[in-house]
């Protein structure tokens, strides 16, 4: 098979060299995040970490913002998870098992989404969020966010539920389960790996936004993380280890999470695309 | 009969409503009203006093030099970071195809760029890529290659490549996992069956392997070029777009237009060409899918 086509060796240099360039960056973090200031600015940089510095991480806790900066993006993100998860699966299970009036142009509209540039809709987002009092708010940007992850969400359920035979749901339902009760105590469980998937999707989406929180986020107590830890690129007097220390805490949640979820993670950006 | 239609009808629509009521709201609404601004002349300043002027935003972004340069930037971007994503994907879709130890730990590690939110990977790049005391130049002058401080980000030359490099760092593990999936799903048999009558490794791959993939190779592509025309954060963080319009890309341009020079109206003007734009891709590959599939069909 393939494994015998690239060579053994050739193989595990390829991987090697690979794995190795994935992760550089965040390597990197950590090297600078644990150097002394005065040791950056070197003609030839230390290229280890040095766990005995880690004065840089208290100063990005002690000295900044950081923490409520992700608190704040923590409740947007788990916002935009359930918000994104509650709308999603029942579009999902009405595309899936219902052959319905407006079916197809519904399916459309979802791929046409994927067209709509972010930075296009912010103007008439701003305004529409002004007149509806919902700018400074946290909940504005969960509403926001879902709505970006909510058509790649229904899509992939739909395919999830697509797989779950009806005999399953029917048996219930001769037993006069209603329905909606056979959607959440029946069908839900046999899809948990999607919508675990979903999760995972929704909440690096928002984890990750920038544009939206800039924009839409005056208030300084009620900026994610984001937004919070670009803003240290403007003022130039928090120094460069404790930024990266700053952005390291920051990438640390969601790289833990796809480590040990791979399986999910995986299994939800791919199942969309191949089936699909 | 009929009445179990509406029925179902009415069930239906009440599962799609929170996802239609918010799909309208947020992206239905909005792109409407970006569509209207651009036959304004609508400015950030006062942004619901617009007086419609037609046209007037497409002639004169068609007239200007730099909306070409824009286009071609965005061109030079999309082409790169698609062909870049899907070549780098399908070499590591191969070599992590297949049973080898840790493969478990090599699919984990892969997932790291695309887990790392784009204003940590934005940041450790411009370090990365500093011309006075960044690791890249560094390490490229230990070993020779170059002399002196490479202005990776600041050199209206390397800018795009650098951006480039970046996105694709960023977006290569995605293609990567879809092409593997896809590569599972390939019979190892057909592979052997070739391999039995003669054909050699390469034969094999450009045969059996990639048309086995074509299907997936040909959505990728174009999520990758469509998803391309969007990405404004990593592009904006590393360089805002410069230096000299260098990697001023369409969204970028349009920011730049609507929140820089306050000039909504042409902003809008911009975003409805990208949209264009991604819609011509859509038919463009609608087009090559249908072929394609027909050519399967005679083959």
């Amino acid at each position: 098979m393939t494994g015998r086509r690239v060579g053994g060796v050739a193989r595990t240099v390829a991987i090697v060299v690979m794995v190795g360039l994935t992760i550089f960056p965040i390597y990197w973090m950590l090297v600078t995040a644990t150097t002394d200031t005065s040791r950056l600015f070197l003609d030839a940089p230390d290229l280890l970490p040095n766990f005995g510095h880690l004065a840089a991480f208290a100063a990005a806790l002690d000295d900044t913002a950081l923490l409520l900066w992700l608190l704040n993006s923590a409740i947007i993100a788990v916002g935009t998870t359930v918000l994104t998860i509650a709308t999603a699966w029942f579009a999902a299970y009405a595309l899936s098992r219902y052959r319905f009036r407006g079916r197809g142009a519904f399916g459309l509209a979802l791929f046409a989404t994927q067209f709509l540039p972010e930075v296009f809709l912010l103007v008439p987002i701003y305004g529409l969020f002004l007149t509806f009092g919902l700018l400074n708010r946290l909940e504005g940007l969960m509403i926001v966010n879902a709505a970006f992850v909510v058509p790649v969400a229904t899509w992939l359920l739909k395919t999830a539920i697509d797989a779950v035979p009806r005999e399953i749901e029917e048996a219930a339902r001769v037993d006069g389960a209603p329905r909606l009760a056979i959607q959440i105590s029946i069908v839900a469980p046999l899809v948990l790996p999607s919508l675990a998937a979903v999760s995972v999707i929704a909440f690096f989406h928002a984890w990750d936004e920038f544009v939206f929180a800039l924009t839409f986020i005056s208030k300084a107590d009620l900026r994610p993380a984001s937004v919070g830890i670009a803003s240290f690129v403007g003022e130039l007097t928090t120094p460069l280890d404790v930024i990266m220390a700053a952005s390291l805490i920051y990438v640390l949640p969601t790289l833990i999470f796809a480590v040990f979820a791979q399986r999910y993670v995986i299994g939800g950006l791919v199942a969309g695309s191949v089936k699909g | 009969m009929q009445s179990n239609e509406r029925a179902i009808n009415r069930e239906a629509w009440f599962g799609i409503a929170p996802a239609v009521l918010l799909l309208a709201a947020v992206q239905g609404y909005p792109i409407l009203r970006g569509i209207y601004l651009s036959f304004t002349n609508t400015s950030l300043l006062s942004p619901n006093r617009s007086t419609f002027v037609g046209l007037r935003n497409f002639t004169a972004l068609f007239n200007l030099d730099s909306f070409q340069i824009t286009m071609v930037k965005t061109l030079v971007y999309a082409t790169g970071s698609v062909i870049g994503a899907v070549v780098l994907g399908l070499a590591a879709a191969l070599v992590m195809n297949g049973a080898f130890p840790g493969r478990r730990l090599v699919r984990a590690m892969i997932l790291v760029p695309w887990a790392t939110p784009q204003v940590a990977v934005a940041l450790v790049f411009v370090w990365i890529f500093n011309a006075d005391y960044g690791v890249l130049n560094y390490a490229l002058s230990s070993i020779g290659l170059i002399d002196g401080g490479v202005l990776w980000l600041n050199d209206p030359d390397l800018a795009m490549g650098s951006v480039l490099l970046v996105t694709i760092w960023k977006i290569f593990p995605f293609s990567a996992l879809v092409l593997l999936a896809a590569l599972q799903s390939v019979p190892a048999s057909l592979e052997e069956a070739a391999r039995i009558d003669g054909a050699r490794g390469f034969a094999v791959l450009t045969e059996i392997t990639l048309p086995g993939i074509r299907r997936t190779i040909l959505v990728l592509v174009l999520f990758l070029s469509i998803w391309s025309l969007r990405r404004f954060e990593l592009i904006w963080l590393l360089t805002q777009g410069g230096p000299v319009r260098a990697t001023n890309t369409l969204v970028v341009d349009l920011y730049r237009q609507g929140f820089v020079n306050a000039h909504l109206g042409r902003a809008a003007a911009i975003g409805v060409v990208g949209f264009l734009a991604s819609i011509l891709i859509t038919i463009v590959y609608y087009y090559v899918e249908q072929r394609s599939a027909r050519r399967a069909g005679e083959a």
